[in-house]
């Protein structure tokens, strides 16, 4: 939706299409009005004195060429002063530019964050994670720069064209008139040139990001790329994409050259024209040639900030792509309330009344109903895609149900703040992602408790004796940074993080599938005598591990069916 | 937290610091021979253009005053004629540049890809993906940059300052020098605060770092952040860094803004000298009022070009950082060499004797001696962490022993072709992974050319149609980022499938079935046993379901073998199998006995 709108008023207005950032920079900007106020009169006040500069210079040139001397000392104060004046408002302008752009790429980032952590799993979904973070780098990046050459060129410079004029039409209207008339060609020329652009950045863009989703699948895949021989292939199918890149992005130069440069020329027919028509005025007026070289300096100095207008198009451009990506996160929408109450959540049951829970046009789970009480362990198995996962994530609300409804201490889940809810739930998923930090912190995970009660989590999920056989034992450091830890450890310590909490509902989702099988019954019996209170839910396939539990559900065609207890003999073994 | 997100990387990859990069990356620049040419002679005379233009402003000038109607004409037409020059001179150099800038980057990520394909596996263990990725995408565009807008400034800089100087002696020694008098001030200015300035940068730099390593850290993790509802801890912690990066980047501004201001008083002192000592040569005689407006000009021009070159230090240094790392991952000695000897078909076994393999200084697996027949079924078993997927490692050749040998049909692993050898031998492989893309694509990416039919033949063969009924479009459907779409066990049933397309002669199988429920594993199991009656089997499990299709089972504890042979045998004898198994055992007896 964001996205489209953005879209749409880009196409409306082109020629303000380059404000577009502005406009999109606004609400992170609330506070910085004075900032605003003074980078703006410093962007007047450092052009202005600059200009004039080479009109101190050309009285300078007309003294000479008169030859009073006397007037060259005042002069040249005047020139120093003007410098000094130009550099303490160029410092206020570079330094207050920086300062918005900083000041919005802080609250542009905090609100990406802040948005992006309390997007529904849904989204999750349907990103991919490389996306995300070059959304959350990149583009935000590219969007912070298009602020900042705004302030710290594009208004100078539109503010530079304007005191040229001024300056030259004191100096001679004429000249003033030859500017006036290359301006609406300069506007012109920027506006085709970014219209020709703007199709070729799209592509180039999106060729980027191909480019690094292949990098990423390749390098993550690396052992499957290996085993099945396919590095060659590999190895062409980047060579291709990388040759595309290179030809998109000569597609865009090519378009980019011709119309950049004609800006600068363009100043540069005027300020022959100045200095053909007025020398000749000059001439045969015998009037002094101060005027004419002031003119032509003040000509000079537009052809820089004139040629860098190319390439904020350019930055414009990347910008304006970049916001529309941005706003996908932070435009609000599919976000979940997960800010702290204080309400408390009393044990009891769980009860689970003809849920019903559908992934578009796929029905997982068709009327699922169940019960189970503080100190039950359940054990949920089913066949491979049969909905089990689905079915506890329902629990934490991670999706909600089509229809039914789930209760727990006989209050609605809906009715439940969702940071009470999954404070007092905790879950254990197969795929178990560990922060790059301690092994204290990752066990902790923002929980603030004694060393006696992160040790005893560890015992009870059976890790502890690894932990300390370590020569930093909690301290060391793991994650993608530190020592490398199997699949097994790796789920023991997302267990002890999960015990840790003492919650009212504890959901192994296959949690101990890479655990060895004497480990794993040394866990299940410590979280059946150490975990009284809880409800343990065990989602597993092995007939081993559904013998621990007290009842075992089976998940089939959508439907949950209470199975004989967890023996060996049970329905179990048919799946 | 925030000092250095990738400090661990660039320790392992150590990437070279200072001239040998710069020498390198001239080299990858001159290998666009033709279009770095185009490149140097365009900027050179888009310089010298900009460079003549005072001087025919001043040229003009003088023909005002000698009421020169034919010679004004003439230098306002070369006066323009410049600038037109320099338009041609000014596209063809953008072209050139981007040119080389993409060519040199192309030529980077190509070989940098390549060289991933060839580093031994572990590398991937030491380096993180989104360090690799960042680098290869970001920093090659940082070069990308740098060569396409910076690097132009920098020889038109330095070919404008030669070459104004030169023009300003041959006009007038002595105002020349006085126009040069604010030089030395400048540089040493210059010099005395690049080097803050520099500090200041990589301060900066590393802040940005932290931002993005923590946010990339944020959403890898976002389902254990959902579960713990840790959102405002993980928000607390993004703050910090961005205070960080906020503060950091100020104060680099504040001493960057300070230097380009101060240098604006440097260049109105050199201004005014000029006219001081220009309106006396005049009146001595010595030179035209024309010059003296050229060498005003000329004093501008001076100072634009260092003002630029200073700031373009932050960017340089930037690519340059950037060009040493991809240089590294580009370095990154490949495994070794995989040798040529062909082989088509595995004849006899495979022999390893004495197998040492230590990761880190710790032993994997000790003096590890193993056959395996053509034709066998093996099973490998062990608890977490004995060393069972480093052996399969060994034998896939995605690792050599470091003490010790290995051989196939008698001819030694590091001999064989490599390409030959994955031809034999397909692994399936404890982590599914799957290429963003349909199931049937994954399937193909393994086999070149094979039909939808054929596919479907092969999963009606194995039974695992079961396990892809839920999914609406077949084969068609789309797997996701890294198969996300698909249930875990779905997964592995396409990584299975991948494999058995193939018709390998052998098959290792690391855990692949953990998450396939019974039934579907049954069907599995007994395509499994088709296939074992020519193939040669290698299974690496904890399920005891699969360890009873083997001939024969390897104990693995600690990294050595403590127990070697048939099922039945090991099931009846007190060890390490027993004590691993002694429930399954039963059940299996149970099931089996009620069957």
């Amino acid at each position: 939706m964001a996205v489209e709108s953005s879209g749409s008023r880009g196409k409306r207005v082109s020629l303000l299409g380059v404000l577009e950032p502005v406009l999109f920079a606004r609400p992170y900007l609330k506070k910085s009005g004075l900032s605003f106020s003074i980078v703006i009169a410093a962007g007047i006040i450092s052009n202005f004195t600059l200009l004039l500069v080479p009109v101190f210079i050309g009285d300078a040139v007309s003294a000479v060429e008169y030859g009073i001397y006397s007037s060259i000392p005042r002069i040249a104060l005047l020139i120093v002063l003007a410098y000094s004046i130009s550099a303490a408002a160029t410092f206020s302008l570079n330094y207050g530019g920086q300062y918005i752009s900083q000041t919005y790429a802080y609250n542009l980032r905090k609100d990406f964050v802040s948005h992006l952590v309390r997007k529904r799993f849904l989204f999750f979904e349907t990103q991919t994670s490389g996306d995300l973070l070059s959304r959350g780098s990149m583009d935000i990046e590219a969007t912070r720069n298009f602020n900042l050459n705004m302030f710290t060129s594009l208004f100078p410079t539109v503010f530079l064209i304007i005191e040229a004029f001024i300056l030259l039409f004191i100096i001679s209207p004429f000249f003033s008139l030859l500017l006036a008339l290359a301006v609406p060609v300069l506007i012109f020329l920027g506006i085709v040139s970014s219209r020709r652009q703007r199709p070729i950045w799209r592509k180039i863009r999106d060729t980027y990001g191909k480019l690094g989703e292949t990098l990423q699948e390749n390098i993550v895949g690396q052992r499957v790329v290996r085993g099945l021989a396919s590095e060659e292939k590999e190895v062409d199918k980047y060579a291709a994409m990388t040759k595309q890149y290179y030809d998109e992005n000569y597609e865009v130069v090519k378009v980019r050259v011709t119309f950049n440069n004609l800006m600068p020329l363009t100043v540069a027919a005027v300020t022959s024209a100045i200095i053909g028509i007025g020398g000749y005025l000059d001439l045969i007026s015998k009037a002094s040639v101060g005027g004419l070289v002031a003119a032509v300096t003040i000509f000079a100095m537009l052809t820089n900030p004139v040629s860098f207008l190319g390439r904020m198009i350019v930055f414009s451009e990347n910008s304006r792509a970049a916001i529309g990506r941005i706003q996908e996160i932070t435009a609000s929408g599919g976000e979940e309330d997960v800010e702290p109450s204080d309400q408390s959540l009393q044990p009891g049951p769980l009860v689970f009344d003809h849920v019903k829970f559908s992934r578009g046009e796929n029905v997982i789970l068709r009327d699922v109903t169940f019960r189970a009480h503080p100190g039950e362990f359940i054990g949920i198995t089913g066949k491979t895609g049969a909905g089990k996962s689905s079915l506890v994530n329902l629990i934490t609300r991670y999706y909600d149900a089509d229809t039914g409804t789930i209760s727990l201490g006989q209050k609605n889940t809906k009715d439940i703040p969702l940071s009470i809810l999954r404070s007092r739930i905790s879950i254990v998923p197969q795929e178990i992602t560990l922060l790059s930090g301690t092994i204290r912190e990752n066990i902790l995970f923002g929980m603030d408790v004694s060393d006696e009660r992160i040790k005893e989590a560890a015992r009870i999920a059976s890790i502890s004796d690894f932990i300390d056989s370590l020569p930093q034992k909690y301290e060391t450091m793991i994650g993608e940074r530190g020592i490398t830890l199997s699949g097994g450890q790796r789920q023991r310590i997302a267990i002890a993080r999960a015990v840790l909490r003492n919650p009212l509902i504890l959901i192994l989702d296959d949690a101990t599938s890479s655990v060895d099988p004497d480990t794993e019954i040394n866990i299940f019996n410590n979280l059946k005598e150490y975990m009284k209170n809880t409800i343990i839910i065990m989602i597993s396939l092995r007939a081993s591990a559904l013998s621990f539990a007290d009842k075992v559900l089976l998940l089939e065609e959508g439907e949950l069916r209470e199975d004989l207890p967890g023996e060996e003999g049970g329905n179990v073994n048919r799946i | 937290m925030s000092t250095g997100y990738d400090a661990i990387e660039d320790q392992f990859l150590k990437p070279e610091k200072g001239r040998r990069t710069i020498l390198r990356m001239v080299k990858d620049i001159l290998y666009w021979r033709r279009d770095s040419a185009v490149f140097t002679t365009s900027v050179v005379i888009t310089a010298i253009a900009g460079v003549l233009y005072p001087l025919a402003l001043g040229l003009a000038v003088n023909s005002i005053l000698s009421r020169n109607v034919g010679s004004l004409t003439i230098y306002s037409v070369l006066f323009f004629l410049i600038y037109f020059v320099q338009f041609f001179s000014n596209r063809t150099m953008s072209l050139s540049s981007t040119k080389v800038a993409q060519g040199v980057i192309k030529r980077m990520r190509d070989r940098a890809f390549y060289n991933l394909q060839k580093v031994p596996l572990e590398f991937f263990s030491k380096v993180k993906a989104g360090y690799l990725i960042s680098r290869i995408e970001n920093d090659s565009e940082s070069i990308s940059d740098f060569l396409t807008y910076q690097l132009p400034q920098v020889i038109s800089g330095v070919t404008t300052i030669i070459i104004a100087a030169g023009i300003m002696f041959y006009l007038d020694t002595t105002l020349a020098l006085y126009s040069l008098l604010v030089m030395p001030i400048l540089g040493l200015f210059t010099l005395v605060i690049q080097t803050k300035v520099r500090a200041n940068y990589l301060r900066t730099r590393r802040a940005i770092a932290a931002i993005t390593g923590n946010l990339a850290e944020t959403i890898a993790a976002i389902r254990t952040v959902k579960a713990f509802n840790a959102e405002s801890q993980i928000e607390d912690r993004f703050k910090l860094l961005n205070s960080e990066n906020f503060d950091a980047n100020m104060k680099a501004t504040r001493l960057s803004s300070s230097y380009s201001s101060a240098i604006r008083v440097i260049e109105a002192v050199g201004i005014v000298l000029v006219i001081y000592e220009g309106s006396i040569a005049l009146l001595n005689g010595q030179i035209s009022l024309g010059i003296l407006v050229s060498f005003i000009a000329y004093v501008q021009q001076f100072f634009n070009p260092i003002v630029q070159l200073s700031q373009l230090y932050n960017t340089y240094q930037n690519s340059m950082v950037g060009a040493s790392r991809i240089y590294s991952i580009i370095d990154s000695s490949p495994e070794k060499d995989s040798g040529n000897v062909d082989i088509q078909k595995f004849t006899t076994s495979i022999v390893g004797r004495g197998m040492r393999v230590t990761y880190d200084g710790s032993v994997a697996l000790d003096r590890v001696t193993v056959e395996i027949d053509k034709g066998e079924c093996v099973a490998i078993v062990g608890r977490t962490g004995a060393g069972k997927t480093t052996l399969t490692n060994v034998i896939l050749k995605f690792k050599y022993p470091d003490e010790g040998d290995i051989a196939i049909d008698l001819k030694a692993l590091n001999t064989i072709d490599t390409k030959a050898y994955r031809k034999l031998i397909v692994p399936v492989l404890q982590e599914p992974f799957l290429f963003n893309g349909s199931i049937f694509d994954n399937i193909e990416y393994s086999k070149k050319g094979i039909t939808k039919d054929e596919v479907q033949s092969f999963i009606n063969n194995y039974g695992m149609s079961e396990i892809f009924r839920t999914l609406p479009n077949g084969l068609d459907s789309p797997v996701g980022e890294m198969g996300r779409n698909l249930s875990e066990g779905q997964r592995q049933a396409v990584s299975i499938l991948r494999a058995f397309v193939r018709n390998p002669d052998i098959i290792i199988m690391d855990e692949a079935t953990a998450q396939i429920d019974s039934k579907s594993e049954k069907n599995i199991i007994t395509a499994m046993r088709n296939y074992a009656k020519n193939g040669t089997l290698i299974l690496i499990s904890h399920r005891f379901s699969l360890i009873t299709l083997s001939d024969r089972i390897i104990v693995l504890e600690k990294g050595n073998i403590v127990q070697e042979g048939k099922l039945e045998v090991l099931a009846n004898r007190e060890g390490v199998f027993k004590d691993l198994y002694k429930r399954s055992v039963s059940a299996y007896v149970h099931v089996t006995g009620g069957s």
